[in-house]
């Protein structure tokens, strides 16, 4: 199944023609894909989309610049090579830039379902009109998403490298005036989503959330449901665990490569390789993925790159694959497949057992950075937050405000669950390139909570 | 263009819709960036598409092709029929009276943004970007951006409406290291800068090379700053955060769809009810907030909305009662009042949402000098770093980039790593004076976000400097 009948690469190849012989490298990136987003129990947002964005950079004696347009004919890509040569002899050479990747294999990775790549609008509402149903007395809120995006880079070079991926997202939220719960399934196949079990957990959750009490500001311990530590940890390394931010003092790693940062129960990996995952093969510049250890048992090992800021970080140090779309690359490089390795608790109840008495945190909301360099972090819990007493989940709490030094709170982690799940970290923003995190549940000795909020529920 | 969004709108009534409209838009952008005197982003995008959107059996529809042709347009308004006859729940909507518009509008300019050369850009740039050159100063940022949309919008029930939307803007970073700090000066606003629907003249204005070297020297300054003490305090706020405060705590609560809850799932509801309208304290009596399409130079300005609703100026708080609400003609029948007016889309390929057009604390009396004069002991806050605000919009934190104490109505030592938090109505109500036109700044936004699939949206806010009463201030993580 494809987008239109051209493939990708095809698209790129003629792209690369209307170049008429510039050092030049394309990107061509399409998705199909529905979204039926819904709110007190109907589908109130229903967005199809079908695209193609071709993005060029054209190199003329290091000069470099780019272009892009969602126009797909031979007028539109000479005026494509025009507009990229333009930009190119516009600016001063990039001391920088190595050339355009070289050819390379690309792994085979999964992350394609025929199923569905084929899944129709109808079907899609389908799946939300299952999320609603099975939200039970609670309404519904949230959405199912499913979509196809074919990637494909090519360069004069001889890179040629193509992907087709799906993903599938549902997400619910069941509240009602003072209750709210949240749960979320992601996968590359539809058949791996259940939607109805997911409205389910939401309801449950909502309803435990009733009459929910305030909590006096103060550090406590807490479990994190892998939701929460998702976002904590995707905030956190984004700076973090980039290169340009080891390269422009903004990583918490800056002088602590080799050092111990984290208690020694954490490791992450980034890895877009594994099936577990969204698998990807290269990166937006056709860079071979690589598996890239971040932290070993607590210490801080290594950082993802691109070909730009591998080059400023000089000898030794090469792309790993990370490498974003052009139009967002002066954000450096980024991990989009953090694997947090599993604990040995055997649930989140365990870890609730562990730290006795705390909180429990169930999702966060509107995450910032405060201080990247001590990796300090601010944001809400929501959705399912409660205190933990003698060991196990009691009342249900306020919202709170954290700030959280994110290597505090993973210095003295007492466990983490050995199940993990596949958290969305995407929300849809631009062109459809779903990514997202693979972690456990988390027990911490300190999160901070610097203030109350509001009630769960709308 | 017209025809093929008519013919849209056709197909989609055949296929059932009672209500359709259509949007073709095509639109230019391009961002120059430099950082330590090199080009680190030159790019040029041109996208362009339909999107129809239709009303079957009272549930929406959306769809979108990137074919400006007729097939695409066709194709379009089938599936987003098809998409609303298959969306689950009972629908019943209704949408707020229309008389049929026609019309146009154009951003009024002196030289349109894109046709300046991308040479020009960058070489104001690499200026800017030199002239922030300082010892202490690791990281050097300058960036300009602009911005052409043509859009047309037609509807069943025969709006007519025809646009030409520019905007353009830029500003420079400047980022301090040492001693383990990381501190960041920005100018003229954090975020990459402030934008305005205007031309190139708006850049040049903004004069980044000749503030480059204060902002730079402000950077290094605050690596040998103290430390933001904690505490309860008086603050006085710059006109660029209080206009960040506006469009966090009022703006957003504000939207009627999250007080209806359709962002409930992601950016979140809202502490205001339909019932509070006329009769909620939102804040003091200094608090005046408009919501204002007609602004000139505003990111939210326009002729007509996404609907075809055509530009108002309309009060949301007045003395510190909350007036009015930011509305869709959908939101505006429900709560029984308006017309809508507030409904915008990011491009052709979604669907359009409540958002805020231009919204603006309306200025008080006198200068900053005067604001400060009253403070025995306080706080000086300027410019934003970091901003977070929860799902209701009560809780919120923000930190600034600089900060200066205020010793006996006078600013005294420079501050670093600055926060400040509070619960809306409450820190609303601690307002005890707005500045004068004076010192009433406007900025334009280019990174709202909102939506399922996720929108950008551009904004604009005035806002003077701006004095509260017992601030909780120095969070500490």
């Amino acid at each position: 199944v494809s987008v239109t009948a051209t493939r990708a690469l095809d698209l790129a190849g003629e792209v690369l023609e209307a170049c008429r012989g510039e050092d030049a490298q394309v990107v061509v990136h399409r998705e199909r894909s529905g979204l039926a987003r819904f709110a007190g129990s109907e589908v109130h947002q229903p967005t199809l989309i079908e695209n193609t964005v071709v993005q060029l950079r054209v190199a003329r004696d290091g000069r470099v610049g780019g272009a892009s347009t969602n126009r797909v004919s031979k007028d539109a890509f000479e005026a494509l090579a025009r507009r990229a040569t333009d930009a190119a002899d516009s600016s001063p050479a990039d001391p920088h830039f190595q050339g355009f990747a070289p050819p390379a294999a690309v792994p085979e990775v999964d992350g394609y379902d025929g199923r569905t790549a084929e899944l129709a609008a109808e079907e899609q509402a389908a799946h939300a009109a299952a999320a609603i149903e099975a939200t039970g007395s609670f309404d519904a809120y949230g959405f199912f998403t499913s979509g196809l995006t074919e990637l494909a880079v090519a360069s004069t070079t001889g890179q040629a490298a193509e992907q087709s991926m799906t993903d599938v997202v549902a997400v619910v939220l069941a509240a009602g005036d003072d209750a709210s719960g949240w749960a979320e399934q992601t996968a590359w196949a539809v058949g791996d989503v259940d939607t109805a079990t997911v409205a389910r957990e939401a309801a449950e959750k909502a309803a435990a959330t009733h009459g929910a009490v305030e909590l006096e500001p103060a550090a406590y311990p807490a479990v994190l449901e892998p939701y929460a530590f998702a976002e904590l940890l995707g905030s956190f390394g984004s700076r973090a665990f980039g290169g340009l931010g080891l390269l422009e003092g903004s990583s918490y790693f800056c002088d602590r490569l080799g050092e111990r940062v984290f208690d020694p129960k954490v490791s992450i990996v980034d890895d877009s390789l594994v099936p577990r995952g969204l698998p990807k093969a290269f990166d937006f510049e056709g860079v071979p993925k690589q598996r890239v250890q971040l932290v070993e048992e607590g210490v801080a090992r290594g950082v993802v790159w691109d070909r730009r800021t591998a080059a400023r970080a000089g000898v030794g140090t090469a792309s790993t694959g990370h490498g974003l779309p052009s139009e967002f690359a002066r954000f450096g490089p980024m991990p989009l497949a953090p694997f947090v390795a599993p604990g040995d608790a055997d649930s989140v109840d365990e870890l609730a057992e562990r730290i006795g008495d705390g909180i429990y945190v169930t999702r966060l909301h509107y995450l910032n950075t405060v201080n990247p360099r001590e990796g300090i972090v601010t944001g809400m819990t929501r959705d399912g937050t409660f205190r933990i007493r003698g060991g196990k989940r009691a009342e249900p709490l306020v919202n709170l405000r954290f700030t959280v030094s994110v290597p505090e709170f993973l210095a003295d982690v007492p466990g983490l669950t050995t199940e993990r799940k596949l958290v969305n970290l995407t929300a849809f923003y631009g062109d459809r390139y779903v990514f997202g995190a693979v972690v456990p549940a988390v027990a911490s000795a300190r999160f901070n909570v610097t203030g109350i909020g509001s009630r769960p529920g709308l | 263009v017209h025809d093929l969004c008519r013919q849209a709108i056709e197909v989609a009534l055949d296929a059932g819709a009672s209500y359709a409209d259509a949007r073709a838009i095509v639109r230019q952008s391009q961002l120059v960036m430099t950082k330590n005197g090199e080009v680190e982003t030159v790019s040029d995008t041109e996208t362009a598409g339909i999107g129809v959107r239709v009303l079957v059996g009272g549930a929406w529809g959306f769809a979108c092709d990137r074919r400006l042709e007729d097939a695409g347009a066709n194709d379009a308004a089938r599936r987003a029929a098809a998409f609303a006859r298959a969306a689950p729940g009972s629908h019943t909507r209704e949408l707020a009276p229309l008389e049929p518009q026609r019309g146009s509008y154009r951003t009024e300019f002196e030289r349109d943004p894109i046709e300046v050369p991308l040479a020009d850009k960058i070489a104001l740039c690499l200026r800017a970007d030199e002239a922030l050159a300082h010892d202490d100063v690791k990281v050097r940022i300058a960036s300009v951006r602009a911005l052409r949309e043509e859009k047309v919008f037609l509807s069943s029930e025969g709006s007519v409406v025809e646009q030409l939307l520019v905007d353009c803007g830029g500003g420079i970073d400047a980022i301090a290291l040492g001693d383990g700090l990381h501190q960041m000066r920005s100018y003229p606003s954090a975020h990459t800068g402030s934008s305005a629907q205007a031309g190139w003249e708006y850049v040049e204005r903004l004069a980044l090379e000749r503030e480059a070297p204060r902002v730079a020297e402000e950077a290094a300054a605050l690596l040998r700053a103290d430390e933001c003490p904690s505490g309860r305090t008086t603050v006085v706020i710059d006109s660029e955060q209080t206009a960040l405060q506006v469009h966090e705590s009022v703006g957003h609560p504000t939207e009627l769809d999250r007080v209806y809850g359709t962002e409930a799932s992601y950016a979140g509801t809202s502490f205001l009810s339909p019932g509070d309208l006329g009769s909620l304290r939102y804040g003091s009596p200094h608090m005046n907030i408009t919501a204002d399409a007609t602004t000139p130079g505003g990111m939210g300005t326009f002729g007509y909305d996404d609907e075809g609703v055509p530009a108002a100026r309309v009060p949301v708080v007045e003395e510190g009662v909350l007036r009015g609400f930011l509305t869709s003609r959908e939101t505006a029948a429900r709560i029984g009042s308006g017309a809508g007016g507030s409904m915008r889309a990011d491009g052709w390929n979604r669907m359009p949402l409540v958002r805020m057009t231009n919204l603006h604390l309306e200025p008080g009396e006198g200068t900053l000098e005067d604001l400060l004069a009253d403070v025995d002991d306080g706080i000086y806050l300027a410019t934003n770093k970091s901003w977070s605000i929860d799902d209701k919009r009560l809780n919120f934190q923000f930190g600034t980039q600089v900060a200066w104490e205020i010793k006996k109505g006078k600013l005294g030592r420079l501050l670093r790593d600055a926060t400040y938090t509070g619960i809306t109505p409450e820190f609303w109500g601690s307002l005890d004076a707005a500045a004068g036109p004076d010192t009433w700044t406007l900025y334009g936004l280019t990174n709202c976000g909102k939506g399922q699939p996720g929108q950008i949206a551009a904004v604009s806010h005035g806002a003077p400097a701006a004095r509260f009463r017992n601030v909780q201030v120095g969070v500490r993580a």
